[in-house]
């Protein structure tokens, strides 16, 4: 299918570039290097999402940059291992992102549980929780692998139909956790 | 000179439009999904309890106020300084330091005012004994 | 470890069973009815002077329908170490808090009311510390089953068996 990017042209001159294409495609542009992460992690694959925003693998580049609250930020990462404890806030602040918001598992942890599956306290991925977009595989995850999740969610971005996404005309994802303790 | 006022007239107006026309059209391209878990007001991820406006310590309004009236205090007295010399060889210097003086002195009479009152100790110690405790986090709140 | 049995004997008398020579720490075990005392004199005694509660945990001991409460003291004053240890009985554990002897007593015996079910008598603020305040059952016991869901989330992977 031809995405509205694939059709963005971007003619650079000396010291001006001007970008045409169809709306769409120019907000996606805009939108994709510009995808603010929440500040948020909770065990070792955090130290990762820490280094993966440092020098050497610098999420900077992209346009990436960490925001501590969820009102402003794009992406929710789920680094670490999520306890049921922790769940029911997880799942607050997805909810108070505002929309287009997408959220990656990283590592083990957050995609299945991990090595702490048979554990009482642990809940056992976090798309239990919350509709997971990208699940990357690692325990811990390597800065080099989320730079590459990062960048698949780029590609999602380039390919949704934004306009009528922003309008309402494209379906929502499934609501994973239908039984979550509300206090409104 | 007339044509500066048109030009300035005329970047008001185009910063006004620049403005609508930004509004407008984010409004059009962005979505709108309003939701109540979404208008929840954010305080860590916690379910948010107790008020979110508390007294405002006025300690820094008294320490702006003593830093404005010693400011434009400065204000008028360095000018003074400045011609001190010259008064000084116009024979009024006498005149010049009077009124440097009195102007001073009276300001000083308010400084050791606030000082004496206490105004000017940022830390102050708590007085009365116990402090009331505060239970974090409690299961009724959270409902 | 001569002093400390010497000095805990005198103070406690013949109540307190003694065990050496094991591969890991000598400890005494202590009835629950005098486990403030036996610990309030390890403190406050001369000899022993134990100022430092290093650790306090439970197991959890099926065979012998028991719950065993551990203490490790530290004496930073003698420089010396010790384990004590209390059985309460699995089926209604209650124990005396140690909160009024050492306070760092506090969250040990939170924990231990959070992951095993033992009461202590005298905690000023006795609940769950490391799971949810709504969680039922106390994990570390040999007989706990995990629930099925807790608030709805299911507590296995869905479409992949238990092991």
């Amino acid at each position: 299918m031809s995405a509205p990017e694939d059709e963005v042209e971007i003619e650079r001159g000396p010291g001006v570039a001007v970008a045409v294409g169809p709306l769409d495609g120019l907000l996606n542009l805009c939108r994709k290097n510009s995808l603010w992460y929440l500040l948020f992690g909770t065990a070792c694959c955090a130290i990762e999402l820490m280094q993966t925003g440092g020098p050497r693998t610098d999420t900077d580049r992209f346009g990436f940059v960490f925001r501590p609250t969820p009102r402003q930020a794009d992406v929710l990462i789920l680094a670490g291992t999520i306890t049921y404890k922790m769940a029911s806030r997880i799942r607050r602040l997805y909810d108070q992102m505002p929309e287009p918001k997408y959220v990656i598992a990283m590592g083990s942890c957050a995609n299945t549980g991990g090595l702490f599956q048979a554990s009482y306290s642990v809940v056992n991925g976090g798309d239990l929780i919350v509709p997971v977009d990208i699940y990357l595989p690692g325990c811990p995850c390597r800065p080099e692998a989320l730079t590459e999740g990062l960048m698949l969610i780029q590609q999602k971005c380039e390919q949704e139909p934004w306009l009528a996404k922003a309008w309402g005309r494209t379906p929502e994802p499934a609501e994973p956790w239908p039984g979550r303790p509300r206090e409104c | 000179m007339a044509f500066q006022f048109a030009t300035v007239f005329g970047f008001l107006v185009v910063s006004g439009v620049a403005l609508l026309v930004f509004l407008v059209a984010g409004s059009f391209l962005r979505p709108r999904k309003p939701n109540p878990d979404k208008g929840t007001t954010y305080e860590c991820a916690e379910v948010p309890f107790g008020p979110a406006w508390f007294n405002f310590n006025n300690r820094f309004y008294i320490i702006a106020l003593l830093f404005v009236v010693f400011d434009v205090e400065l204000a008028l007295v360095v000018p003074a300084a400045v011609v001190y010399r010259r008064m000084i060889e116009g024979g009024a210097g006498w005149i010049a330091f009077t009124g440097i003086f009195t102007f001073l002195a009276i300001l000083l009479v308010a400084l050791v005012y606030a000082w004496a009152r206490g105004d000017l100790t940022w830390i102050r110690a708590i007085e009365r004994g116990e402090c009331r405790e505060v239970e974090v986090g409690r299961k009724e709140d959270a409902r | 470890m001569k002093e400390i049995r010497d000095a805990l004997a005198e103070r406690l008398g013949t109540e307190i069973e003694w065990h050496e020579d094991l591969a890991g720490d000598p400890f005494a075990v202590v009835p629950p009815g005098k486990w403030l005392e036996a610990c309030r004199a390890a403190r406050d005694d001369e000899r022993l002077s134990f100022d430092f509660l290093r650790n306090q945990t439970g197991t959890d001991v099926p065979a012998d329908e028991v719950i065993e409460v551990v203490v490790h003291l530290f004496s930073y004053k003698h420089r010396h170490a010790f384990v004590m240890k209390t059985r309460v009985s699995r089926t209604d554990p209650v124990a005396d808090s140690l909160v009024p002897v050492w306070p760092a007593a506090n969250w040990y015996e939170r924990e231990i009311y959070d992951l095993l079910g033992v009461r202590f008598t005298g905690h000023p603020d006795l609940r769950r510390l490391l799971l949810p305040e709504d969680w039922v059952g106390h994990p570390l016991r040999k007989d706990y089953a995990r629930p099925e869901s807790y608030q709805g989330i299911p507590t296995t992977r869905p479409g992949k068996e238990d092991r």
